[in-house]
């Protein structure tokens, strides 16, 4: 449900393994004689390439290379992205469940009257905002009554451009998950109609710590 | 349900299925971010012709350069094969489907996903009270295709192994996973005593 960047895990991931394998693979090949034997002529050559490429970068009367302040430039650039991509793991929650407002001011459905007879049509000045805390708390209190749950969790996120609600439940154990899904989604529905809207909902019904060690049955 | 709902629900139930490989991500990040900042800091140094604090540019070469020059074959080999290896391992989270361990359970509503583990407690009690054992003689394991009941019958009681193998299946098709699993019943051949 949340905005975690999944495919460029992947592709960052499969890059930094393949890297990891290929360094790992080397070191392993040059225990072979063969292999080591080929590296003394090659590194050779590289460090002499290497070399060339420092001097025609070191500008007069300078030590050193330019190159070096590229390299810790790269390197700081890198970090940037880096703790950028940590940032975006689970990113997306939302606060706001539903706006309604500016887009039935379009396509001719102006505040002239045209609507007045039918309320709630969208057709008044102004935009009505739902905070994203009435559906958890409502839910939550809702949820927070059942016996045969340990513990609940209600949040919103930003799903695809949406506001859309994960319900997360912890049932005891042995209670059944279709009566609890059941439930609770006759719980969002009675929220549908209290709101007047209707956003995705997920519902996931999860085993915890908590689950484990608590009482298998209680009398409902 | 509306149109637009019903499609970003199954989307979503597609997405809860998989794993997100956040933790995998964050660990490399954080494992590239260390090499940088060393990396950073000795380039640094070497362009403010500084002394290197632990190995300079220039002696990491000659040091990669001159490999395996002293090094036993049987060290350098294992330490290859370790770093292939963990390297393997972020490779294979990346490239795996990556499917937890959860189920989804059609609904006219809402997109429900149930772990594994919810839904075989749920077996296991119906399978215990089908076969009258304490819950201690009951291990349930729920497969992609295959739900595996093991019972451990009361000694010298006899156990209905078809009300057991009848409740579970009951229980499945309530909760209409799809695809709908194979049961398959193991009554142990030792009993327990004094439960």
């Amino acid at each position: 449900m949340n905005q975690t960047p999944r495919t460029i895990n992947r592709i960052l991931l499969a890059l930094f393994g393949l890297i990891l394998m290929a360094a790992g693979a080397f070191t392993a090949a040059l225990a072979v004689p063969a292999v080591a034997r080929w590296w003394e002529a090659a590194s050779v050559e590289a460090g002499r390439a290497i070399g060339h490429l420092l001097d025609a970068t070191t500008l007069e009367g300078q030590r050193d290379s330019w190159l070096w302040l590229v390299l810790a430039l790269l390197m700081v650039l890198t970090v940037i992205l880096m703790i950028t991509w940590i940032a975006n793991q689970g990113k997306g929650r939302s606060g706001v469940l539903a706006h309604d407002g500016g887009a039935h001011h379009s396509g001719g459905r102006d505040d002239d009257g045209t609507h007045a007879g039918s309320p709630g049509n969208g057709t008044a000045a102004g935009d009505v905002t739902i905070n994203s805390a009435v559906a958890e708390q409502a839910l939550k209190a809702a949820l927070a009554e059942r016996v045969d749950l340990v513990n609940s969790s209600v949040s919103t996120w930003e799903f695809k451009g949406q506001p859309a609600l994960k319900i997360r439940v912890f049932p005891r154990q042995g209670v059944a998950p279709y009566v609890v899904a059941e439930e609770v989604s006759a719980l969002v529905q009675a929220l549908d109609v209290t709101l007047g809207t209707q956003t995705p909902v997920l519902i996931s019904i999860s085993s915890g710590a908590r689950t484990r060690f608590t009482r298998a049955e209680r009398v409902r | 349900m509306k149109e637009e709902t019903s499609r970003l629900t199954s989307q979503a139930v597609r997405r809860e299925m998989h794993s997100s490989r956040a933790v995998p991500s964050v660990i490399a990040a954080v494992l590239v971010i260390l090499l940088c900042l060393y990396v950073m800091l000795e380039a640094a140094l070497k362009a403010l012709g500084q002394d290197p604090w632990l190995i300079g540019p220039e002696g990491l070469a000659s040091w990669i350069g001159s490999l395996p020059g002293g090094i036993e074959p049987a060290l350098l080999g294992a330490a290859g094969a370790l770093l292939f290896i963990v390297g393997l391992i972020f490779f294979l989270a990346a490239v795996l489907p990556g499917r937890r361990a959860r189920l989804s359970i059609p609904n006219g509503r809402a997109a429900v996903v149930v772990d594994a583990e919810v839904l075989a407690s749920s077996l296991a009690r119906r399978a215990r009270v089908a076969a009258g054992v304490t819950p201690e003689q009951v291990l349930v394991t729920i497969g992609r295709r295959l739900v595996d009941v093991q019972v451990r019958p009361t000694s010298g009681i006899p156990l209905d192994e078809q009300a057991v193998q009848a409740a579970v299946e009951d229980e499945l098709r309530r909760t209409a996973v799809d695809p709908v699993p194979e049961v398959r019943v193991a009554v142990a051949p030792s009993g327990v005593i004094g439960q």
